[in-house]
């Protein structure tokens, strides 16, 4: 019996060397990072979160390095992070179907917690990943590299979009009493987004990316998409009617009528294209529920989302001739949320067998303990305490993400302009007649960081 | 019993040594299938059917029938979903035409090198100004070399298909006519194993 406990202990602590999340839960780890990006100071130290990328959660934490450094401006050092992470999907990808370390993690997970499995991220998550690599691949001049990124992000979002709606009944198929109410909190805090992935900001991306390569068709197809998931917004349907119309669509007389005719710039105008990001993602949270089951405490523990307050307002651009309104194309957290809906009925069905598979450790331990009397009490209670600590729900999930992205655009004339967003320090930029300044702002909430490329 | 454990021991020592990396030497131009993306065996392929058919090709045959026509290698333009080094590609193509003979080329990549190059030998007050290489003296291309290399990439579930389309073409300078386009078709399938690691 004692035998079995100090097993389990021992089998426990190895498994926490080696599973960086398993008993730290992961918000925690990446807190401190986020701050220093918040902060006015450069980021220090990425070394010992570089560290893990090596380990079970390597893709998690090579996603979450990338954007670090993206967000504090070194592209060539987060490309080289992003190719780890693609690296790994695509190890990912390659695992034959039934594979022995799949096992291994499913039957670690089952003695542990969910933490045990190697992180894999939803579809948002990767399609974002190439998306952010094919704005490195740009912003570090290379706009062949770009596009690479772009088509391959392309490919994914038509795969991801083929795969949902295949398991668009397995999210409907739920029955438990108290995960519905899980559920319906969850689709309250989603709000409009009807799926996890449909993310129209990576569809906008890369339209603007293909925009800006001249390859003017695959533009409107994206911002087409885009238009679909996200109709409202003002700078995405006059981007269509204008592509409608160079492109000589049959769909312009359609657009024209419902959004206006195209503004056409004049020969000394150049356009300017503002990208916002604001924020971060919201952090998964756990709700743990102990109870016993023949006088054996059990406990449950699973991931959520809190509700969220009301998301930011639309940023304010100041700087140019006229003040811009940007808007939104996508809710980051939106996305999350729906992710963590479509992953709950999978992870309720290995937390149910969790608790039978702790419960029936800990009967075992009861019953040989009986015999020898006076150990008993200490191996049971040594299991119980394993169970309530060793039951961590899943909160890892790609932290650095911004909560929302807006989009502005407009053609101005050429010259040299002081902008701000919002409450921002201002910056300068330059606008040349007949080319793009793309400007990429990224708010962390009380800093601003900015990036501009003329093409 | 004692010689059993030795046996045993033994046998975990060679298991443990055939588990050592190792490095070899391999055959260049050996089929390599490591995975689907754009490799080798593709580079070489392409290359080789581009070499042939333009060389084959009856009105370029005309062409370098009395003279070796000059050539510039416009960069290959990569629409694949891959980061693929087409410069490795269209080095390889245009090695092969010149050491056939046939033609000349001139290196685009290089002219900034030259006229620096130049630049010095002509102002920097160093070299002999009668030995110096004079501006504008060199001679202009009368073809062009461009191409593209596309690919369709369909995955579903375990299965992965990737078809490449390499496009190449060649341009009278002067008269901005066709004299010889082909292309090189390449289908790779890739299937999971069911069983792994």
């Amino acid at each position: 019996m004692l035998k079995t406990v100090s097993l389990l202990l021992i089998l426990s602590c190895l498994t926490g060397c080696a599973y960086n999340s398993v008993f730290i839960n992961y918000p925690s780890q990446i807190a401190p990072y986020k701050q220093q990006l918040n902060s006015e100071l450069p980021v220090a130290n990425i070394d010992e979160l570089a560290n893990n990328i090596d380990g079970n959660d390597g893709l998690l934490y090579a996603q979450e390095t990338g954007r670090i450094m993206q967000v504090a401006g070194d592209f060539e050092r987060s490309k080289t992070f992003y190719q780890q992470a693609i690296t790994a999907y695509q190890a990912f990808d390659d695992k034959a179907i039934i594979s022995a370390s799949k096992l291994g993690s499913g039957a670690t997970s089952l003695l542990l917690n969910d933490n045990a499995i190697p992180y894999r991220g939803p579809g948002y998550e990767r399609i974002m990943l190439h998306q952010y690599q094919a704005l490195n691949y740009l912003f570090s001049g290379d706009a062949q590299g770009a596009l690479v990124e772009v088509r391959r992000s392309n490919e994914l979002q038509s795969m991801e979009q083929a795969r949902y709606q295949q398991s668009q009944k397995s999210v409907q198929n739920m029955a438990n009493g108290t995960v519905d109410a899980q559920m319906a909190q969850l689709s309250r805090s989603a709000g409009s987004v009807t799926s996890s992935f449909l993310n129209a900001y990576s569809y906008y991306i890369t339209g603007l990316l293909h925009e800006l390569a001249n390859e003017p068709n695959d533009a409107f197809i994206d911002y087409r998409k885009a238009a679909q998931i996200t109709p409202d917004n003002r700078y995405l349907q006059q981007d269509l009617v204008r592509l409608a119309k160079q492109l000589a669509m049959p769909q312009y007389d359609e657009f024209k009528q419902r959004w206006g005719d195209a503004i056409t710039p004049t020969p000394e105008q150049g356009q300017v294209v503002f990208i916002v990001e604001r924020g971060f993602v919201p952090e998964k949270q756990s709700i743990t529920v102990p109870f016993p089951i023949n006088d054996n405490l059990q406990s449950a523990s699973l991931a959520t989302y809190q509700p969220q307050s009301p998301l930011p307002f639309a940023s304010k651009i100041q700087g140019l001739d006229t003040p811009l309104e940007a808007q939104n194309i996508a809710n980051i957290d939106a996305l999350a949320i729906n992710a963590l809906k479509e992953d709950l009925p999978a992870a309720l069905f290995r937390q149910a067998a969790r608790i039978y598979a702790k419960y029936e450790l800990n009967q075992s331990v009861q019953s040989s303990s009986r015999r020898a009397n006076n150990q008993v009490d200490a191996g049971a209670l040594v299991m119980q305490i394993f169970n309530v600590i060793s039951e961590q729900a899943d909160r890892r999930s790609w932290l650095t993400l911004p909560r929302q992205a807006q989009i502005a655009k407009q053609f101005v004339d050429a010259g040299h302009y002081d902008i701000r967003v919002n409450n921002s320090q201002n910056t300068k930029i330059e606008v040349k007649p007949n080319q793009t300044t793309l400007i990429w702002a990224i708010e962390t909430g009380n800093r601003t960081r900015f990036y501009s490329i003329i093409i | 019993m004692k010689n059993l454990k030795l046996i045993f021991v033994l046998a975990a020592v060679i298991g443990l040594s055939a588990c050592q990396s190792k490095v070899e030497y391999g055959n260049a131009t050996e089929v390599e299938t490591v995975n689907e993306n754009f490799g080798s065996t593709d580079l070489q392929d392409i290359a080789a059917k581009m070499v042939d058919s333009m060389m084959t090709f009856p009105p370029v045959v005309v062409i370098t029938q009395n003279n070796r026509p000059i050539i510039f290698v416009d960069k290959i333009k990569n629409k694949t979903s891959e980061h693929i080094d087409t410069e490795s590609v269209t080095d390889t193509i245009s090695n092969k035409l010149l050491r056939s003979g046939k033609f000349r080329f001139i290196d685009m990549t290089k002219v900034d090198t030259v006229r620096k190059q130049l630049d010095y030998q002509n102002n920097a007050g160093m070299v002999d100004p009668t030995t110096a290489i004079k501006f504008g003296r060199q001679i202009g291309a009368q073809y062009m070399l461009y191409g593209n290399l596309s690919s369709i990439v369909k995955q579903d579930g375990s299965t992965k298909d990737v078809y490449y389309k390499m496009t190449m073409r060649l341009m009278d300078l002067e008269t901005g006519l066709i004299e010889w386009s082909d292309e090189k078709e390449i289908r790779k399938v890739k299937s999971k194993s069911f069983l792994g690691l």
